[in-house]
């Protein structure tokens, strides 16, 4: 992939309507991931992702023209190689949860350090799923056991024990890293856990997700 | 500087945008545990400077216990603002239902010697930990080179 076997950078096409962002972003990081390309709404995002077909994408979640979520529409399947990782200051939890589900691996806040970032890309283009600790906390909130609400899919629509564990402590600030010494497991089963928890807030269709995202927005 | 005024104008507009119910609620009935905890966040933050990460999970009511969790959790918020690493935010998780009430006060400071506490710092002892005793719950305080996480839980329905 890369003619310098020893600096394998991955591969970044960075996405927001900011530029003064996309420029400290460059400043802070451009020398630990490969930048391929850069574009501020969703027309050029598209353009610049089926072109550089990079290992992430680092997705604004709110842009000109439809909203990262529309980018993942209209490109993830023609670059299925390509992970998504969304990025915003909102606290909206509908946004956050439409770009998960329109199949991004993972969500950060813009306040992250460069280091954090950096690692969370690294993470991405490996294919793990990248929580922070607000997309925890909606996540324990999304599938809490204080709703009524009818599991229709007993895999689907519940969270085990242990995965509400790595929630909570995902949540409380913890690395991977440091949940897995916490728990006493492997760095990889919490890997596992986490990519199961995105795998369910993708796929489940418990009334409570949709409706709980959408009542932050209406009321 | 510029953070610390990007994220105050930040705040002014999220609560604009997404007044939530609870932000309501909380205007009208004298406010729950989770209004009060982020308000306290709020007033670290733009008191100290600090970046606080706040994560709230469900809610309650806000009462003289929940009151001083509240209490107890800005005095550990205050203490990582302060003497924590600026580099990296403070980690704050709060989970909250009608029997139990947990908050995380995590900083990735050098951490400190609990034996050899120094005068100044003698909001840890009485403002957290005996705060939290008299009101019926537990601070537990774990600190090492890699951190400090203070950790405050309440059972409420062993209501004295």
């Amino acid at each position: 992939m890369s003619d310098q076997p020893g600096r394998m950078l991955p591969t970044v096409v960075l996405v927001d309507d900011h530029r003064l962002f996309r420029t400290g972003v460059r400043a802070e990081i451009g020398d630990r991931v490969d930048i391929v390309a850069e574009a501020e709404d969703v027309e050029s995002a598209v353009a610049a992702v089926l072109r550089a077909r990079p290992q992430v994408v680092l997705l604004d979640v709110h842009l000109p023209g439809g909203g990262g979520r529309e980018v993942l529409l209209q490109c993830a399947t023609a670059v299925p190689d390509t992970r998504f990782l969304a990025l915003s200051v909102s606290d909206s939890a509908q946004d956050v949860i439409a770009v998960i589900r329109a199949g991004a691996r993972g969500y950060v806040t813009k306040s992250i350090s460069g280091d954090d970032l950096t690692t969370a890309i690294c993470q991405v283009a490996e294919g793990e799923a990248v929580f922070s600790p607000r997309l925890a906390g909606f996540v324990l909130d999304a599938f809490s056991g204080r709703s009524d609400a009818p599991v229709v899919d007993e895999e689907l629509d519940r969270l085990s024990p242990r995965e509400r564990e790595v929630m909570r402590l995902i949540a409380r600030g913890y690395t991977y890293r440091e949940a897995a010494k916490e728990l006493f497991l492997s760095v990889k089963t919490i890997e596992t856990h986490v990519s199961a928890v995105l795998r369910k807030l993708q796929l489940s269709n418990r009334n409570e997700l949709a409706r709980w995202a959408s009542d932050r927005r209406l009321t | 500087m510029v953070a610390r005024l990007s994220r105050t104008q930040e705040r002014e507009l999220r609560q604009l945008l997404y007044a939530g119910s609870s932000t309501i609620d909380a205007a009208m009935n004298g406010g729950t545990f989770q209004a009060a905890l982020t308000k306290a966040a709020e007033e670290v933050e733009d008191g100290l400077g600090a970046d606080i990460e706040l994560v709230c999970v469900g809610d309650t009511s806000l009462d003289e216990r929940t009151t001083a969790i509240v209490q107890a959790a800005r005095e550990a918020m205050v203490n990582a603002a302060k003497y924590a690493s600026q580099r990296d935010p403070v980690s704050v998780f709060a989970e909250s239902d009608a029997e139990h009430v947990s908050v995380f006060i995590r900083d990735r400071g050098n951490g400190f010697d609990l034996n050899a506490v120094p005068h100044d710092r003698i909001g840890v002892r009485e403002s957290i930990v005996g705060r939290m005793r008299r009101s019926g719950g537990l601070a537990t305080i774990r600190t090492s080179d890699e951190g400090t996480e203070v950790r405050l839980e309440m059972d409420r329905r062993s209501d004295e």
